[in-house]
């Protein structure tokens, strides 16, 4: 399995100076998940807004390649925001939260997510307004919807279960 | 009765007991997810504000588009954050963070109100301005910047609860 093969890269980043350094000040944690939180905002909401308008249900004013392109800049900020601050909160506790289920479904959605991201989701959403069937644009932004916001609540279902 | 026991009789009310008990994780969990839905749709009608994002669109059309989910995400923080409050009320009184999360949150309905009070009014003169005036572009900065203060003092708060 993948998460044995990684197993002795993990054990290495934990004992790892830096690993040490981070995972010793709740201060340095607590303000990397306030980054990742502002990250969680820009790209959860721009997915949330776009998403809207490609299941037709709000944002209708503009068409979804517009709405798009308009705000992928901050989204992408948030998504870079979002996995860098995610990096060095795992490497501040990686052999514990590694272990975690929760951790590895987290892990799985993201991959996910992502390759959804930049395949079929960036190919519906920047096509023209008449190219893409209007029931598999629904399909997409559901999709896309469904997967972010997945990744988010795996994530929160880390620090409970 | 003082503020701090009307705080302990919130707590031990049946609402504060099962959100303190079993609902926490949910609750919190629909509280940082319901992000998306409000930090993260006014940051854009900011953004416009700020002539940072949607610059060929109106004013007037990203605030129409974004006014609904807007007020929804809102009910829905403060009805997910008043459910949080029930269960920790007291701890939450005596923080210095919770305190400053709610003033920040003022500051922020202070700043929106005196937004619509003052240059939205005449929001018909500059509506398709790519950047529009001063006054509203200092609205829309500030509102960023109480709304992400409001999220990492938030965070800050939860991390030491």
């Amino acid at each position: 399995m993948v998460w044995e093969t990684l197993q002795p890269f993990v054990n290495r980043l934990g004992s790892s100076e830096f690993g040490q350094w981070i995972g010793q000040s709740t201060d340095r944690i607590a303000w990397l998940f306030v980054v990742h939180l502002v990250g969680l905002t820009l790209l959860l909401g721009g997915t949330f807004v776009i998403a809207i308008r490609l299941l037709n249900i709000g944002m209708r004013s503009q068409s979804v390649a517009n709405l798009a392109r308009d705000i992928a800049p901050w989204r992408m900020a948030g998504l870079l925001l979002s996995l860098m601050s995610g990096a060095l909160i795992f490497t501040g506790g990686a052999v514990s939260y590694f272990e975690g289920g929760w951790f590895r479904w987290k892990m799985i959605l993201l991959t996910v997510a992502l390759i959804f991201n930049f395949t079929a989701f960036r190919i519906v959403a920047y096509a023209d307004e008449d190219r893409f069937n209007p029931w598999l644009r629904r399909v997409v932004g559901g999709l896309t919807l469904l997967l972010w916001f997945g990744v988010g609540a795996a994530g929160r279902a880390i620090a409970f279960f | 009765m003082t503020i701090f026991d009307w705080c302990k009789a919130l707590e031990d009310t049946r609402v504060g007991e099962i959100v303190r008990e079993s609902a926490f994780p949910y609750v919190e969990g629909v509280h940082v997810l319901g992000l998306a839905l409000s930090v993260g749709t006014v940051v854009w009608f900011d953004l416009r504000l700020v002539g940072a994002a949607m610059r060929s669109r109106s004013v007037s059309g990203v605030f129409r588009d974004l006014k609904g989910w807007m007020i929804g995400g809102f009910c829905l923080m403060f009805l997910s954050g008043a459910l949080l409050f029930t269960a920790h009320a007291s701890k939450a009184y005596a923080s210095g963070y919770f305190r400053a999360k709610m003033a920040l949150i003022v500051l922020a309905g202070l700043n929106t109100a005196v937004y619509h009070l003052t240059i939205d009014r005449r929001r018909a003169e500059w509506s398709n301005a790519p950047i529009p005036p001063w006054a509203a572009r200092a609205a829309g900065l500030l509102s960023l910047v109480l709304w992400f203060s409001v999220i990492a003092a938030g965070r800050i708060f939860a991390y030491n609860l």
